[in-house]
């Protein structure tokens, strides 16, 4: 069955060495092989500095691998430039943060407009389309809040609605819920359950949390820069 | 449509560091409006020249007596010390004579169009007529006074060349004295005016209005006094007869159209000085209203460098602390500058709008300073009793200099901002 699914993410031998001091190097990933398929709800799980946020970092293009491949959607992305990785992040990819990383003083609704203002989305569907994407994660009522009048819920709904933006095929969340009590935890993973099932996203979890990690359709156990384990989960949210 | 994004995420940026924005745009501020004040100044006291120059005539060459300058002398001892035995208190004898002006015109009647000489008889007198009253410089004048300025009767008519030989009782009021004391121009004419002032009354009767011209208050200017009574001209000889005195301070020479002022004031003074060679005291110089507008002229240039090094300084100065601020938010927005790229800003973007960031500082910077520099340049110029005229290409070069500053100061934190690591910026704390 899995076969005929499409793989949007094929990693291949990926090493990233990190050099602090020669003759110091340290491998945060040590040949890494992951395919993820599309619209894929795929959980990695592991300790601390095990590299699972170095990973995260080189599928979101927002990094290099020392060695190996990676394509996406079939395209090389270690061959690509600045620019051209830029273009990747913005259209492709959905980037939610366990520390939201909303952007100060400026409102909940320039915040989700913020990568439309890249793609050169002119300014009227900007707001249209923000407030619609708002709306879904049920912020609707808090267009005009900044970040510092939001909970940590409501803060990172709004940072998912601003991955959201561009329509992106991928949604790459690192620990999205570590820094929430498992109410509202419950809350945003759920919305990504969502994203998944209606929209057919792509979502990439990285969480500590066991239980939640269950609830995806695979999980991959790093340890030392090296996949460990790869066993399907239920794929089924809790109460389903 | 990433231009307005940028204005008004620095508009933003500014707003949450007001202070400190001030503080950083205070270099900009002091440079700009010290330009815009000082080319304010010099605009408006070149307009006030030239327009003197226009209706006193670039033509004019003014003759004058002057101290001699006192040589230091040197003792057997060795002592340096000016010698100032016999140096005397300037006597009518002294002065500028009709001969010398006779002679002087018999010797150039090819350059020498007029002479004009005056015989100030009182300054700031009072003439009343009933319960109205004005102040008034009386003054002897020449005929050739009416040629170098060009006079205008509005009313009446000038002295006859008989009146003025015989000396008559007669005398030319300024139309702003008529508007004082008389309905009309008209009904002045033939009218007794009284003058008091040094104890004494003189009686004369008014023979014509002339026009006010606007040079006097020009030339007031130039000369540094100012003062609010009007002139009443009275024929030469009247004046001299008063005063006992038959001979002259200074004299206005105008010349034939082509003579050069320049040229011919040398020759002017080197006549006028023959006749003080052996004198102990004084000497006669003559100088053309051309030379004392470029004198002033180069003055004003000096003072303009003196103070575009100042304000060039200033705005180094604020250059610099516009980079620093620059420098100071682009670290403190780390972690903003990390998330933009995540979300896809490519490193031009980044660039740009702290760029954006760097010019709206010191254009908002630039226009304080525009409106302080008007302000002082207008204050100044009221002070010297001026027109003010800001000029518009100074404001335009002022403001696009601004922003070149900002361009310049700020590409390089702009650009460091735009070539940060994505993962450092998002995992710094
Ligand atoms: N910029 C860096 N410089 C040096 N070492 C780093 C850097 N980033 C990560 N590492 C190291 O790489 C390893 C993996 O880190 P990371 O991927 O963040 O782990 P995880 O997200 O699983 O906790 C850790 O040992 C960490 O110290
Ligand atoms: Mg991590």
């Amino acid at each position: 069955m899995e076969e005929t699914r499409k793989k949007c993410i094929e990693i291949t031998g990926v090493v990233k060495k990190y050099f602090i001091g020669t003759p110091n190097e340290l491998a945060a990933l040590d040949g890494v092989d992951i395919d993820v398929y599309e619209g894929e709800f795929l959980a990695i799980v592991g300790a601390s500095g095990s590299g699972k946020s170095t990973l995260m970092n080189i599928i979101g293009a927002l990094d290099r691998p020392t060695e190996g491949g990676y394509k996406l959607d079939g395209l090389d992305v270690t061959a690509a430039n600045d620019d051209e990785l830029s273009a990747i992040r913005n259209r492709k990819i959905g980037f939610v943060f366990q520390t939201y990383n909303l952007i100060s003083k400026t409102s909940a609704l320039k915040n989700v407009e913020m990568p439309m203002l890249y793609a050169g989305v002119p300014a009227k569907k900007r707001v249209e389309r923000a407030k619609e994407l708002l709306n879904d994660v049920g912020m609707g009522d808090r267009i005009k809040h900044l970040p510092e009048e939001l909970s940590g819920g409501q803060k990172q709904r709004v940072a998912i609605a601003r991955a959201m933006s561009n329509d992106p095929s991928i949604i790459l969340a690192d620990e999205p819920t570590g820094a929430l009590d498992s109410k509202t935890g419950r809350l945003v993973m759920d919305i990504f359950h969502r994203l998944n099932k209606e929209q057919h996203k792509t979502v990439v979890l990285i969480t500590h949390s066991p239980e939640l990690a269950e609830e995806c359709d695979r999980i991959i156990s790093l340890k030392d820069g090296k996949v460990t384990g790869v066993r399907p989960g239920s794929g089924k949210a809790v109460g389903e | 449509m990433l231009f307005w994004e940028n204005i008004r995420l620095a508009l933003t940026s500014l707003k949450s560091n007001k202070m400190r924005s001030l503080l950083t745009m205070l270099g900009i501020i002091i440079g700009i409006s010290s330009v815009i004040a000082i080319v304010t100044v010099g605009n408006s006291l070149t307009a006030t020249l030239s327009d003197s120059m226009l209706s006193l005539g670039a033509n004019n060459i003014t003759v004058y007596l002057d101290r001699k300058e006192i040589k230091d002398e040197t003792t057997e001892e060795g002592y340096v010390f000016q010698n100032t035995d016999g140096v005397q208190e300037v006597l009518d004898e002294d002065l500028i004579t009709n001969d010398m002006i006779m002679e002087y015109k018999e010797k150039f009647p090819d350059e020498v169009y007029a002479v004009s000489a005056t015989n100030d008889v009182l300054s700031n007198g009072v003439s009343s007529v009933g319960k109205k009253s004005a102040a008034v410089n009386l003054k002897g004048v020449s005929a050739g006074f009416f040629v170098e300025k060009s006079t205008k009767i509005l009313a009446g008519r000038l002295f006859t060349a008989k009146e003025m030989l015989e000396g008559r009782k007669l005398a030319l009021v300024s139309e702003k004295y008529v508007e004082k004391i008389y309905p009309s121009n008209e009904d002045a004419i033939g009218q007794d005016i009284v003058i008091s002032g040094n104890g004494k009354d003189y009686t004369f009767t008014i023979a014509g209005v002339y026009e006010k011209s606007d040079s006097d208050m020009g030339m007031a200017l130039l000369v540094g006094s100012f003062n609010s009574a009007s002139d009443v001209y009275i024929p030469l000889k009247t004046a001299q007869d008063i005063t006992h005195q038959k001979n002259y301070t200074n004299v206005s020479v105008v010349l034939k159209s082509g003579i050069n002022p320049n040229e011919f004031s040398k020759e002017t003074e080197k006549f006028f000085a023959g006749y003080y060679r052996t004198h102990r005291s004084f000497t006669v110089h003559a100088m053309s209203l051309a030379s004392v507008t470029e004198q002033l002229e180069n003055m004003m240039n000096k003072l303009t460098l003196g103070i575009s090094v100042i304000a060039g300084i200033a705005l180094l100065v604020g250059g610099i602390g516009v980079m620093n601020i620059m420098l100071v938010s682009i670290t403190e927005r780390t972690r903003e500058i990390g998330t933009r790229k995540a979300l896809g800003a490519p490193n031009s973007s980044i660039r740009t709008q702290f760029i954006v960031e760097a010019v709206v500082i010191c254009l908002i910077g630039g226009l304080i300073g525009v409106m302080g520099g008007i302000g002082l340049g207008a204050l100044a110029v009221k002070l010297m009793k001026g027109v003010a005229t800001p000029s518009v290409s100074s404001i335009v070069v002022s403001l696009l200099f601004s922003m070149g500053i900002g361009v310049f100061f700020g590409y390089y934190p702009a650009n460091k901002a735009a070539k940060m690591d994505p993962i450092e910026a998002l995992r710094y704390e």
